[in-house]
């Protein structure tokens, strides 16, 4: 049990820290021109970040998350982005047939 | 080239609209976690204060199951931090598309979520900005809005898996990794490389660990580049 106090006082703490933390990149790296190496490297930040977000909301701390039913969506979703249909009809897709799934199995 | 087929907007508009399908999977992500804060003991008020201000899922579930589980306020702020450290790589990834003094760049950086960094993402390193802010202003609200209907009606903690919508964000970052393939050099690689380092490092380290260790994914471009100095704004597509 939390005492009320410390509730708080860990509520408003997170708050500074999760500021911070997002404030850090945009406001000490701003718009200035990076060396050409790093540059590209934080330039592809992005398909890195994007896989690694996709695998940690699959599988979750310590795979407990992992539910092979999403499985059979996400490849609905690959499938579709490669007859490139729209963003919202592929996610649509296959939250449709997770949920199919889910009801049949 | 940036987003799926050839639906690529980005502005206020677009960020709006991708934020009505973000928010629809956050509103009963929220509304689990504000029925479990309130199983848990955590009083109405706080619970829809710590949704309000800090608007980070994982690093609230993270606080909320560590102090409940009776850790000290160290140990709980330390978990919560680890998961939220992912936003640190995409801060730094977003920043050249930020304007303005450093102030407000730390401000605009508070519209860093996962979706919405995802959605401005329009490839070759570059972000648009209001695309990000559109997708974060419907989010937030939504995050609010669902935590107090989660401790005002504690619904069942199951409703997110009935609905199918565990997989919008995975879905969602799929369609845009495979985007990023069309626009980023060896993005396929990268992403493989990352995809195993995730994998083996959530059996290890929190979550926000794993993301930012993964993220070192990126310097696998700088193979073979040796002493070239190219701009990565000139980078060709991918065939």
């Amino acid at each position: 049990m939390t005492t009320g106090e410390t509730l708080w006082w860990a509520i408003g703490a997170l708050a500074v820290i999760n500021f911070a933390i997002k404030a850090a990149g945009p406001a000490l790296l701003g718009d200035r021109a990076l060396p050409p190496k790093l540059a590209l490297v934080v330039h592809s930040l992005a398909p890195a970040l994007l896989a690694s977000l996709l695998i940690v909301q699959v599988l979750g701390q310590g795979w407990n998350s992992f539910d092979w039913k999403l499985l059979p969506g996400l490849t609905v979703i690959g499938v579709l982005w490669l007859f490139r249909r729209s963003q919202i009809v592929c996610i649509i897709a296959g939250v449709l047939v997770t949920v199919a799934i889910r009801a049949l199995v | 080239m940036s987003r799926s087929g050839s639906s690529a907007e980005f502005g206020w508009r677009p960020g709006l609209r991708v934020g009505v399908g973000l928010g629809l999977a956050v509103f009963p992500v929220a509304v689990s976690f504000g029925a479990l804060a309130t199983t848990l003991g955590w009083p109405g008020l706080p619970t829809i204060i710590c949704s309000a201000i800090v608007f980070s899922a994982g690093g609230q579930l993270a606080l909320l199951t560590t102090l409940t589980a009776g850790s000290g306020l160290p140990l709980a702020l330390g978990a919560a931090t680890l998961i939220n450290l992912r936003f640190l790589p995409m801060g730094v990834a977003v920043a050249g598309s930020l304007t303005g003094p450093a102030w407000k760049r730390a401000l605009a950086g508070q519209t860093i979520l996962d979706g919405s960094w995802a959605a401005a993402y329009r490839g070759k390193g570059r972000y648009d900005r209001l695309t990000m802010f559109g997708a974060s202003a419907v989010q937030w609200p939504a995050w609010i809005l669902g935590t107090v209907v989660g401790v005002v009606a504690a619904p069942p903690l199951t409703l997110v898996e009935s609905l199918g919508l565990d997989l919008v964000f995975p879905g969602f970052f799929l369609v845009l990794l495979l985007d990023s393939f069309r626009s980023t050099p060896r993005a396929p690689l990268i992403a493989g490389i990352a995809i195993l380092l995730t994998g083996g490092l959530v059996l290890v380290a929190p979550v926000g660990v794993a993301v930012l260790l993964s993220s070192l994914a990126a310097f696998v471009v700088l193979i073979g580049h040796g002493g070239r100095s190219s701009e990565p704004t000139e980078l060709a597509e991918p065939a």
